[in-house]
């Protein structure tokens, strides 16, 4: 067998789903979600209903309208205040922790995605972020061996072209770690997204995610995503946060600015 | 009035909303992002690194030298809006457009730049 003609077989067995405790419902074929892709518009998870309209998160006074329970709600306020008052920093400043799930969907820079029978993975190139969706047929780990994590646990299957799965078990808003933009929005530990990510065209990822939460929603969030297709040949690099971190947070909650002596030039430090 | 100043712009909302806000991982609370600064100056060092480029440069004030940081985006994000590593070189005669610091502090939040040959790098119209 010639070398190429070994190399397209070899590549059509890679792509065949194989039945796993006979629950596999896959394509013969996985998707093509090759490439880099960038998420549509600003990095505002919830441009629906953000506003002013076309707000952008960090700006003061910018907020979305998301189901929140009462006390949620006041947390959301208490952060869009920390904004306006320059003391509510990005978690991610501290470089080291990922952004946690859903904000690992609303990303800049790059995204990449690797898909297998057995997992997909959603890769941030802003990172450190990293998706892994298990499809092999696995079910979320029981509740007493699962702790809150950044990015959860996700279980997953293919529905023809479309990736649905669920994911739980993050870490959720405890006063300080992680939020799901910059607008101070948050969720709690008991969140429950369940995402529908296929190509809606060849350039355009979508992904439709249903948001339950017990303690943060008093209703289902729907939130959509979308993604576009960068050039061909478009690389992915190292995105090393705390190679030059510059802009540390000060206890107050300030976030720092730093001269290349490594000192505060920040004419008051707090 | 300080001699670095060229340009100090007081922009109309409609302006500001057409700065790009820079792609940061951390709040921006500290850039005023309703003021635009247009800075002569000398490039001392290009800083080309994550999580963000800083572009520290030095300019006149008062007769005085006065060393200015500059923050951008991700080389990630840069590279592939045309920049190198090389693009700004130590000794550069450039004209910098940023969001100052709020606290009047030397630094700010870089949008666009122009070399004495009249290239421009960034948002520059």
């Amino acid at each position: 067998m010639k070398p190429t003609s070994a190399l397209c077989v070899g590549a059509l067995c890679s792509l065949t789903i194989v039945a796993v405790n006979g629950q596999s419902a896959a394509p013969s074929v996985l998707p093509d979600w090759s490439g880099a892709w960038t998420l549509e518009g600003p990095t505002v998870f919830d441009a629906a209903t953000v506003q002013p309209k076309n707000g952008r998160a960090g700006d003061a006074g910018v907020r979305e309208f998301p189901p929140y329970t009462d006390e949620y709600e006041a947390l959301y306020k208490k952060n869009i205040e920390g904004i306006k008052q320059g003391t509510f920093p990005d978690p991610v400043s501290t470089c080291g922790t990922p952004h946690g799930f859903p904000r690992l969907m609303n990303l800049p820079d790059v995204y990449e995605f690797a898909i297998t029978s057995e997992k997909t993975l959603i890769i941030g190139e802003n990172g450190p972020n990293i998706a892994r969706i298990y499809t092999d047929g696995r079910k979320h780990p029981a509740k007493e061996d699962l702790w809150p994590t950044y990015s959860g646990a996700s279980v997953g299957h293919w529905e023809g072209d479309t990736l649905v799965f669920t994911t739980i078990s993050t870490k959720g808003w405890s006063g300080k770690d992680v939020i799901v933009d910059r607008t101070g929005l948050i969720l709690s530990d008991a969140s429950r997204v369940t995402t529908r990510m296929r190509k809606i065209d060849p350039m355009t990822l979508e992904a439709q995610m249903v948001i339950e939460d017990a303690k943060a929603l008093k209703a289902t969030w729907r939130v959509t995503k979308r993604y576009r297709k960068q050039a061909a040949g478009t690389w992915a690099w190292d995105y090393a946060c705390a190679e030059n971190n510059r802009n540390p947070v000060a206890p107050s909650g300030k976030t720092l600015t730093l001269g290349p002596d490594g000192k505060p030039i920040d004419k008051k430090v707090d | 009035m300080k001699s670095i100043w060229i340009v100090a712009l007081l922009c109309t909302a409609a302006a500001v909303l057409a700065v790009p806000t820079l792609s940061a991982h951390h709040s921006g609370a500290m850039f005023d992002r309703e003021k635009v600064v247009e800075m002569k100056g000398t490039v001392k060092e290009l800083q080309w690194s994550n999580p963000h480029i800083w572009i520290q440069v030095v300019a006149q004030e008062n007769g005085a030298t006065k060393e200015w940081s500059l923050e951008g985006g991700s080389p990630n994000t840069l590279s592939r809006q045309g920049w190198r590593a090389t693009t700004f070189k130590p000794g550069d005669e450039v004209t910098f457009r940023f969001n100052p610091m709020k606290d009047g502090t030397a630094a700010g939040a870089f949008i666009g730049a122009k070399f004495s040959d009249g290239k421009t790098i960034g948002r520059w119209d």
